[in-house]
């Protein structure tokens, strides 16, 4: 005689169901939206500088004998109407010898500091950028950035105008 | 007589999800958030020279400056309705203010805030001087001029 089961109703089988659909739909859609909004951005870097103290007015130091007097290279810099280097002329403070123009190349004044500094290897050297108030501050930065490739730990850049200083 | 399984045929969404959502958690990491204190309005020039961002810098004060020499001040900086410092004076003015706030908050003698210069690339150095000269008159003497780091090759 057959057994007729009875199921008992606790025991019954629900398979789980996960509606993975409407999941999958908004990651992509967070996906596309990322892509679409998405650019790198730049590495940012920085140069590190120092502004001289504001003038104190009568204030002034006796110059210390013993200390060694540090390399001085001074660079003029002028500038086209739209902002753009036109010459650059390189002289060492207190030399005799006639300024060296360079017209407007960046690589031959790049060249020109780092035989400065080689010359100068034991010793403390400055870089005095005088720039024309019209250059870009595109070309401030690269005239710079060449100076610290160069070697140069002191760079001051002022405007070639005394009066502006 | 069979007329074969009726078995559902899905396929396997797991991976592909599993996949999605990483893709996703990579671009909300490497999102472009709006940073408060720096300004899209910038293009700042390129240096091969530039350091990596250092982060123990202490107290920072940025000013964003665009190609006509006008310091934008962040909402955070502002003072009252105007949002841009337009010439040396009003630098001056507003460094110097800046200055005082720092010392009555130290107790110091002198600002020191680290200066994030960041100068668009298209400004004048007459502007970019005004602003410098402003800053050391205020007492400010540390300042980080920001700029992009290149690598040095041409791409």
């Amino acid at each position: 005689m057959p057994h007729r089961r009875h199921r008992d109703s606790s025991n019954d089988y629900v398979e789980p169901d996960l509606p993975i659909t409407p999941m999958l739909d908004m990651s992509f859609q967070l996906l596309a939206f990322f892509i679409l909004t998405f650019r790198p951005a730049p590495m940012e870097g920085q140069i590190a500088m120092t502004l001289p103290p504001a003038e104190q007015g009568g204030g002034f130091s006796i110059p210390d004998p013993t200390a060694e007097k540090p390399a001085k290279y001074i660079v003029n810099v002028t500038a086209t109407a739209e902002g753009q280097i036109q010459s650059i002329t390189l002289r060492e403070d207190g030399a005799a010898a006639v300024p060296r123009d360079l017209g407007g190349d960046v690589n031959l004044y790049f060249k020109e500091l780092q035989n400065f500094s080689e010359q100068n290897k034991n010793k403390p050297v400055k870089l005095t950028l005088e720039i024309d108030e019209r250059l870009l501050q595109a070309y401030v930065v690269q005239l710079i950035d060449s100076g610290i490739r160069a070697g140069f730990l002191d760079i001051s850049p002022i405007p070639s105008e005394v009066k502006n200083r | 007589m069979s007329h074969g399984s009726t078995d559902k045929c899905e396929p396997n969404m797991t991976p592909l999800l599993d996949l999605v959502l990483q893709l996703v958690m990579f671009f909300m990491l490497c999102a472009n958030f709006v940073m408060e204190q720096t300004s899209a309005e910038v293009k700042l020039p390129e240096a091969i020279a530039a350091k990596a961002l250092d982060k123990d810098v202490g107290d920072v004060l940025f000013l964003n400056v665009n190609e006509k020499g006008q310091v934008l001040l962040t909402p955070d900086q502002r003072e009252g309705d105007t949002d841009t410092l337009d010439n040396a004076i009003q630098v001056q003015g507003y460094m110097g203010r800046q200055a005082a706030l720092e010392k009555r908050k130290t107790g110091k003698d002198k600002p020191q805030a680290t200066l994030i210069l960041r100068v668009d690339r298209a400004t004048p150095f007459e502007k970019t001087y005004a602003i410098m000269k402003g800053c050391r008159l205020a007492g400010y003497e540390k300042v980080q001029l920001r700029v992009i780091r290149h690598s040095g090759q041409e791409s």
